[in-house]
């Protein structure tokens, strides 16, 4: 008996790599910061809100790729975790939540700050555990860790009865275990080598599990071998260099042209970490109609869920391509492909209008940003059109390079996941790029930052208005504006005077000429965090765009122009 | 909808049935009848729990994708469709 619960998760924690946790001390988790303010490896982060301890975590975790941390109190504590845990199981991210939980013997009493909270998380967490025997914690904590590194990543509750915290018992380090990647089927590698070398219109469709899985590299090398074009998704920008010859971009819903319509129109998808979501399929019968489906991925119910594959190879994509890359003699033919492709490339390049009003244009800010901050940064960005721009206009050209909220879409996530970007990344730059709605959803983590000495940038791009509902009011609602306008050009809230408030450097934009300037005198404040306040026209939307429901034959790459659809006829 | 026949074995852990369960109600399974009982028939405390569950699945929706997802729950050790056995045993 030379410890208590506490002292042991403390340890276990250690043991495991654990070197930073975002939470908030409460109740029934009190125990557990008693030992943690005498660890030396462990930094803990107090944030304001537990939402923002969990996007944290997540943060930490896509820029580091090692697991993230976030600890809450029990009740109201854990729910407020519920928040990142769905945005982190939608996007496979490896995060380890810790709640305190009532002592064992009032656990189903209805007891003051209970809450099942395992229940709560069950369809949104990779697995949970309560722990009733104080010496199973370092046990638990180490599977907890490897369970949500291992095979498709997700998040992992540890849920903490208070007495079983403050329980003597002795210590006994976890045993850490390397986990089994699968081994790969060789038939279907050898059927997927042999649809590369015949298709005449190939594409590779990647992933956000290229990134997971560390598989940059073994992608560019079979990309490179093969000729065959590339397109990220919004969870893999950066998996491939924006700047490479055989990038087409982002597919989906505000993907630009050639990228769509190499999906459209291949005889082969490879899809490599991927899960053909709405966002990239558009409607699911019309999407890629005339492809054949070689689809690797780690999870194997992520297999033919959406589109039937024709080759399915359960294994890691790191694995996959480089056995690809093994297998693979050559490839068809690929001109008159690229030809195609290339020509749509020159005819629709990304691309914007400036306001009439003479009001900044939202997209020229973040083409700025990407060129002043540079690849070397890191982005992160909420949820709207500032993050369709994020995702478009920031030039990505090494994984981890741009952080999002891409299956649940969760307003909120940028200013939290840029503070814990920052933290496992501290010498790199790191912009938040946020909209006006979002930020104020979760700016108290600023306070933290100020007060940690995490000195994250962000970039406001505000636009007055919940920008990316008010674009489908303006397309599919007759232009009748409920409820979207945030009163932020009227400086409810002043930005500027909010940051200052928050501890943070404010600074404010409003023309073309200030951009740059206002920019690089962010970047030079390095001591605190600095907010910008991008004053930009409302007006502005996000295009191209394939409108919810339809096919992605339907793209327009403005509004009434739609290329693919006409050149059918 | 289609029936199906399933067959789970899965770790004795508190929360493992709960797990399943709420992974039918999310995804729309349709659970027609359902008996879970100790694997290992004889003796006390049984480590592994076998769970007979019969349902109905949504068009478009297969009963092999269901068995992968099932397959992820960390404490179910194997999942068998007997669709096809019962057919048989039934003589259809
Ligand atoms: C938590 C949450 N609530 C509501 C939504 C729905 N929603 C999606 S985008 C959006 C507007 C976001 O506004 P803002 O942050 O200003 O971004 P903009 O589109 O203007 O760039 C809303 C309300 C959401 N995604 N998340
Ligand atoms: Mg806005």
């Amino acid at each position: 008996m030379d410890t208590t619960g506490a002292g042991a998760l403390v340890k276990a924690l250690e043991d495991v790599g654990c070197e930073v946790i975002f939470g908030m001390p409460g109740g029934a988790i009190l125990p557990a910061y008693d030992p943690l303010l005498d660890s030396v490896k462990i930094r803990h982060v107090l944030v304001r809100h537990e939402q923002g301890a969990g996007h944290a975590a997540q943060g930490y975790a896509q820029a580091t790729g090692r697991v993230g941390v976030c600890m809450a109190t029990s009740g109201p504590g854990a729910t407020n975790l519920v928040t990142p845990l769905a945005d982190a199981y939608m996007d496979s991210v490896p995060i380890v939540a810790i709640t305190g939980q009532v002592s064992r013997g009032v656990i189903g009493t209805d007891a003051f700050q209970e809450a099942d909270i395992r229940s709560i998380t069950l369809p949104i967490t990779k697995h949970s555990y309560q722990v009733h025997d104080p010496a199973d914690i370092p046990r638990v904590i180490a599977e907890a860790f490897a369970l949500a590194a291992s095979g498709r990543p997700g998040p992992v509750l540890v849920d903490l009865p208070k007495d079983v915290l403050a329980a003597a018992t002795t210590y006994t380090p976890p045993k850490l275990t390397t986990p089994s990647r699968p081994v790969l089927p060789p038939v279907q590698l050898r059927n997927a080598a042999q649809l590369i070398g015949s298709s005449k219109r190939p594409v590779f469709y990647v992933g956000g599990g290229v990134i997971r899985s560390g598989a940059a590299q073994e992608l560019r090398e079979l990309a490179e071998r093969t000729g065959i074009p590339v397109v990220t998704t919004l969870m893999a920008r950066g998996a491939f260099p924006d700047s490479h010859r055989l990038h087409l971009g982002m597919p989906g819903m505000h993907g630009t042209v050639p990228a769509v319509a190499a999906l459209q129109r291949a005889d082969l998808l490879i899809a490599v970490g991927t899960r053909f979501d709405d966002r990239v399929t558009g409607s699911l019968p019309d999407f890629a109609p005339h492809a054949a489906v070689v689809h690797a991925d780690i999870d194997p119910a992520e297999i033919s869920k959406n589109r039937k594959a024709d080759v399915g190879i359960v294994g890691d994509c790191r694995d996959v391509l480089a056995a690809l890359s093994a297998v693979v003699t050559g490839t068809a033919d690929l001109t008159e492909w690229w030809h195609y492709l290339g020509g749509l490339r020159a005819t629709y390049p990304l691309g914007y209008d400036w306001p009439p009003d003479g009001a900044l244009a939202p997209q020229y800010v973040v083409e700025r940003l990407s060129t002043l901050a540079g690849p070397e940064a890191i982005y992160t960005a909420g949820v709207g059109q500032h993050q369709m721009w994020a995702a478009q206009y920031v030039k990505y050209e090494r994984p981890g390079s741009f952080i999002n909220s891409g299956g649940a879409g969760t307003m909120g996530f940028a200013v939290p996941a840029a503070m814990g970007a920052q933290t496992g990344a501290p010498d790199r730059t790191v912009w938040a790029i946020d909209g006006d709605g979002c930020f104020q959803m979760t700016n108290q983590e600023l306070a933290t930052c100020a007060a940690e000495g995490i000195p994250i940038k962000v970039a406001i791009i505000n636009n007055g208005n919940l920008g990316m509902v008010r674009q489908w009011q303006t397309l599919f609602y007759d232009g009748r504006y409920s409820n979207t306008g945030l009163g932020t050009h009227q400086r409810h809230p002043d930005f500027v005077k909010l940051a200052d408030a928050l501890g943070c450097v404010g600074l404010r934009c409003t023309t073309q000429s200030e951009v740059d300037g206002t920019i690089l005198e962010a970047m030079e404040v390095r001591d605190r965090p600095v907010v910008v306040d991008f004053v930009v026209g409302q007006d502005a939307q996000v295009w191209p765009m394939v409108a919810a429901g339809t096919g992605n034959d339907e793209i327009m790459a403005a509004r009434g122009i739609r290329p693919l659809f006409d050149e059918e006829e | 909808m289609t029936r199906h026949s399933l067959s789970l074995l899965l770790r004795n852990e508190p929360g493992a049935l709960a797990r399943i369960v709420v992974l039918f109600s999310s995804r729309g399974v349709d659970v027609e009848s359902l008996s879970l009982g100790p694997a290992e028939p004889h003796g006390g405390h049984s480590a592994l729990s076998r769970l007979d569950v019969v349902v109905g699945l949504q068009p478009g929706r297969t009963a092999a994708q269901l068995v992968k997802q099932l397959g992820r729950i960390v404490d179910v050790k194997s999942v068998v469709d007997r669709t096809h056995d019962e057919a048989l045993e039934l003589g259809a």
